[in-house]
């Protein structure tokens, strides 16, 4: 294989696929990214066996073959590489070695055998849709924040993306957890998801995927497939191939409560910048604030372990007789930062139950969040 | 089906099963009944670890023919004079080693009584007995075991390496040497000296520190502090290491429960109870506890082998030793292990330094060529030496310290007041900003400065948790956790204290429980099994260790970031508040990783330093 290609072009598809590529490797061809060079293109590829990544970009291919070579060095070059560059690969020689040239600067690398780099199995994919970038995004960012890290509930550390309906509407919906909040957002459903299995979306795909909408058009259609153990999103010249959770997702439904009656409006924003200062008080992990809610009116506090206090008044909207709840405030930034509307309505119970928070103006999305006892 | 009465040698070869496992129990056994006989020294030999042969001799009061003869018979002892097993005063009381042994070995015993003119010599090979014979033998009792297990081969064949099978003679030695201090004691291996220990003289305590001292090696001795207490009938003694002097196993803790080595979990679990603000989870102090509990509150025949006691009443005695340690510990204070101070010392001490380097009797200061100046051990020697000077001379006038750097020196307007009353006495001087120096009464004392930071950090943070309870997060989803049933009754049994930690738990059905509360400060946990965790702990120790030290270590990892790091200037009077408060803060001594937050060089170890003693 020898080609020459831009600097931008490479880097930009390096930083792709060297991000899947895990740092420390039993295996050493997974620290490698496959390259491939059929007539004026040039592919890379790189899994680290549950996530696989395969980019295309054009290249002046003067002959076509393919190697391996390691991925986070390679990014390392390219990116430190002036910009505008020329890059010349070659491995054309009988040395097992990929020579990079650039301008004045040449690295030669140890390939290992292309016959050696893991194929994930795409299996049969029978359920098919498109949606726009845009709409991905938002499924990710309105429910990425509660995704849990706690690996013991493995199936709890994904987004769980299934068919729904909701007032007799068909809706593709996300939902992660953490158990001590949900985030729940939906779609209509696009043509072709009809009929398709729930699926729990691991974390580190979703970043991965998040990346590539990044540099995606929101009208852009990104294709989806997906069967019971495998999903693969379809983009403009990449296509990002993972395996799902293998876990059932608990029946969130049960969770998401239907008879709060006290209904407090606040204004989304005055509403976290107050939570934010009032939580300063206390240097803990779990920043509690209290909120004593009464008719129109609205009492944060918070406490320090050393008895340091701050107390915050700000004008709402509710009706309902007095209440007195706590939350751990980083919960509530969370969630008060998806709401893109101006006001926020929190629809609670009492001081042990859960809280649905929604954006009056955007019911497609919600957010439940369980008290702290203070 | 046929049954028939065993043989008699069968049953001993059954009998020897459980209390001769190996090399080690037959030592045991025969140290013990050389103990009960009132020796005043014993002699152990051992040859390939005591699977070839091994032998025991004591001057103790000896055996006459008559005795011989009976003691090597199954269930014949001198030891249960009133046939009463509830008042046991001796090691032996079963009457089952000497015939245990003779049955799956060749055994020869020679004694002779203090009054009788001639020694008896008894033999049994694979339980056939031969003899009282005259032999030759000073007044005491010989005990010699050879081929060990060659009559019941599938035993010989469970042997360790010699190596090994020493190591736990080594081991059962040492256990029975140090509930005995005042008998000598000696083990060998054909030329080698294993063990020899003088008797320890003086009064028990004073004397079994010796013997601890010449066992844990260590400079246990001078770190050690006494442990003295007593509940209900049952008196506690013995010596705990401080925090600072710690090892990566617990090989080095001994529990004696009357005079008897025992081995018992619920040492282990005290130990880790009272020590656990003071050292990571896997440094183990050294220590041994001497247990005095009237024979009823005690069963020690649970085991033949005697090495397991069973209590009447655990949780007393849990709670004693947790108690009278954690009182121990908070009393030694802001103390820190002389250990850590003369491991300094030697590392200070120039390895290679020329002899000429220091002459003797020369003013401290200048005993140092410069020449050497580039060595940094002698460099870091050179700073101490000028602040060991200070003593001698008040601070204004330590004008001689031109030819060498002493960063951040007080500025003048600071006056030492009440120079020196303090413990950990006045701050002189701040080295590559993180290490305080402070001048004592005694000598001088070297403060890390961010350690000792972190650790009154961590027990303000403590106080404050402890104060203001603890929050907890409600789950969403939550969570069932199965577990066997005694499990689950112990967890539910202490839901009260859960909740005061943090979790709130209520039964689900039987065999499970649901956690429905979790403490916010662990963030988002793994609840099931903190959940099996705390019901090990529940039934190994009655307590629950892994929440509170889960707590714990949050709490140290925050003091961790909210501490004074390494590398911040400190100025005089901000040295001097933070000596002071680590003196009014129990525990000080040690950081939350237990490692020393100070470290103290008397004078007269910088005087020895410089061969001005
Ligand atoms: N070293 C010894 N010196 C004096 N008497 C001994 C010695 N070893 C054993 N004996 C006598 O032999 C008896 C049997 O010993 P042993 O089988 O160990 O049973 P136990 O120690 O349980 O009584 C003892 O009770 C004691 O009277
Ligand atoms: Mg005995």
């Amino acid at each position: 294989m020898k080609i020459t290609i831009e600097r931008g072009q490479l880097l930009k598809v390096l930083t792709h696929v060297q991000s899947v590529v895990e740092r420390r490797n039993t295996i050493p061809i997974l620290s490698n990214v496959k390259f491939e060079a059929p007539d004026g293109q040039l592919s890379l590829n790189a899994t680290d066996m549950d996530i696989e990544i395969v980019e295309t970009v054009d290249a002046d291919v003067a002959a076509p073959g393919s190697t391996t070579a390691p991925a986070h060095t390679m990014f390392d070059i390219v990116r430190k590489l002036p910009e505008g560059a020329q890059i010349e690969l070659d491995c054309t020689g009988d040395d097992g070695q990929l020579t990079l040239t650039s301008g004045r600067s040449r690295f030669s690398l140890t390939c290992l055998p292309t016959e050696d780099f893991p194929v994930m199995a795409d299996g049969d994919m029978p359920h098919s849709f498109s949606v726009s970038a845009g709409d991905l995004r938002t499924l990710i960012d309105r429910t990425r924040f509660a995704i849990s890290t706690e690996e013991t509930r493995y199936y709890l550390n994904g987004i769980y993306l299934h068919e729904s309906e909701r007032d007799g509407v068909a809706v593709l919906r996300a939902v992660a957890t953490d158990g001590h909040r949900l985030a729940s957002v939906e779609l209509p459903l696009p043509d072709g998801a009809a009929g398709m299995p729930g699926v729990i979306v691991p974390r580190k795909t979703v970043a991965e995927l998040r990346k590539l909408i990044d540099e995606t058009e929101s009208e852009t259609g990104v294709q989806v497939a997906l069967s019971d153990t495998k999903i693969r999103f379809t983009f403009d010249g990449a296509v990002l191939s993972s395996k799902l959770i293998d876990g059932t997702f608990p029946d969130y439904d049960r969770v998401i409560p239907a008879g709060n009656d006290k209904s407090m409006v606040v204004d989304c924003r005055t509403f976290a910048d107050a939570v934010d200062r009032v939580s300063a008080i206390s240097s803990e992990k779990s920043r509690a604030v209290k909120l004593a809610v009464s008719k129109g009116n609205l009492v944060l506090s918070a406490n320090s372990p050393e008895n340091d206090s701050a107390t915050e008044e700000l004008p709402i909207g509710y009706e309902s007789s007095d209440i007195e709840i706590g939350f751990n405030s980083r919960y509530l930034l969370d969630i008060t930062q998806q709401i893109d509307g101006e006001s926020a309505t929190f629809m609670m119970a009492d001081a042990a139950s859960p809280t649905l928070v929604q954006d009056p103006e955007d019911t497609s999305a919600l957010y439940v969040l369980m008290p702290m006892r203070v | 089906m046929t049954i028939r009465i065993l043989g008699p040698n069968l049953i001993n070869q059954i009998a020897a099963g459980e209390v001769v496992e190996r090399p080690a129990s037959a030592v045991k056994e025969l140290v013990e009944n050389s103990i009960d006989a009132d020796a005043r020294r014993i002699d152990i030999v051992v040859t390939d670890g005591g699977r070839v042969a091994l032998s025991v001799a004591d001057d103790g009061h000896g055996m006459d023919a008559g005795d011989l003869a009976l003691a090597v018979q199954r269930h014949a002892t001198s030891k249960l004079p009133g046939d009463d097993l509830e008042n046991i005063h001796t090691l032996g009381f079963r009457g089952e080693a000497l015939p245990s042994i003779g049955s799956v070995a060749r055994l020869t015993v020679t004694s002779r009584t203090a009054d009788a003119d001639s020694a008896w010599k008894i033999n049994v090979e694979g339980g056939a007995v031969s003899g009282p014979e005259p032999a030759a033998h000073p007044p005491g009792t010989r005990v010699e075991v050879r081929d060990l297990f060659y009559a019941t081969p599938a035993r010989l064949k469970f042997l360790k390496a010699p190596q090994t099978e020493r190591n736990h003679v080594v081991d059962a030695v040492r256990r029975l040497a140090m509930a005995h201090p005042g008998i000598a004691f000696s083990l060998s291996e054909g030329e080698r000296q294993i063990l020899k220990l003088p008797p320890a003289q003086g009064d028990l305590l004073s004397a079994r520190l010796d013997r601890l001292d010449a066992i844990m090696g260590n400079d246990f001795g001078a770190n050690a502090l006494p442990i003295e207490a007593a509940r209900e009938g049952i008196k506690l003694t013995g010596h705990i290491g401080l925090p600072t002097l710690n090892r990566g196993n617990a090989q080095m803790q001994f529990l004696f429960v009357n005079g008897r080595p025992v081995r018992d979990k619920l040492l282990q679990g005290a130990v880790r109870a009272a020590y656990r603000d003071f050292l990571a989870h896997d440094r183990h102090p050294l220590l041994a506890l001497f247990l005095e509990i009237p024979p009823q509150a005690v069963d020690v025949n649970s085991h033949p082998a005697k090495t397991e006691v069973r209590f009447r009443d655990p949780g007393l005695v849990r709670g004693l030793i947790v108690g009278a340690l954690k009182h121990a510990l908070a009393e030694a204070g802001h103390r820190a292990s002389t250990t850590v101070g003369s491991a300094a010392l030697g590392a200070m001490r120039p390895a290679d330094m020329p002899r000429t380097g220091f002459l003797p009797r020369q003013p401290a200061g200048s005993g140092v060529p410069p020449s050497m100046a580039g060595n940094t051990a002698l460099a870091g020697n050179t700073a101490l030496a000028e602040t060991a000077h200070g003593f001698h001379r008040p601070l204004d006038q330590a004008d001689h310290g031109s030819h060498v750097t002493t960063p951040s020196a007080p500025e003048a307007a600071y006056q030492a007041d009440d120079d020196g009353h303090y413990p950990l006495g006045a701050a002189r001087a701040q080295l590559h900003e993180t290490y305080i120096v402070a001048q004592t009464d005694e000598g001088i004392v070297i403060v890390d400065q961010h350690a000792a930071h972190e650790r009154l950090v961590y027990e303000d943070m403590k106080k404050a948790l402890a104060g203001g309870g603890i929050q907890r997060q409600a789950l969403l989803i939550p969570e069932v956790v199965e577990l066997d049933e005694a499990a689950a009754e112990r967890i539910l049994a202490r839901t009260q204290e859960l909740t005061e930690l943090g979790l709130a738990v209520e039964a689900f059905g039987t065999g499970a429980v649901v956690v429905r509360e979790t403490p916010a400060l662990l963030g988002e946990i793994d609840a099931a099994g903190l959940i099996r965790d705390l019901a090990d702990d529940l039934a190994e120790y009655d307590t629950t260790l892994s929440l509170e030290s889960r707590l714990a270590d949050v709490c140290s990892t925050m003091a961790c970031h909210g501490s004074v790091r390494a590398g911040r200037r400190l100025n005089a009077p901000e040295m001097n508040a933070l000596l002071r408060q680590m003196e009014a803060t129990p525990h000080s001594g040690q950081c939350n990783h237990g490692r020393p937050t100070y470290v103290e060089l008397r004078l007269a170890d910088i005087e020895r330093l410089f061969g001005r003693r």
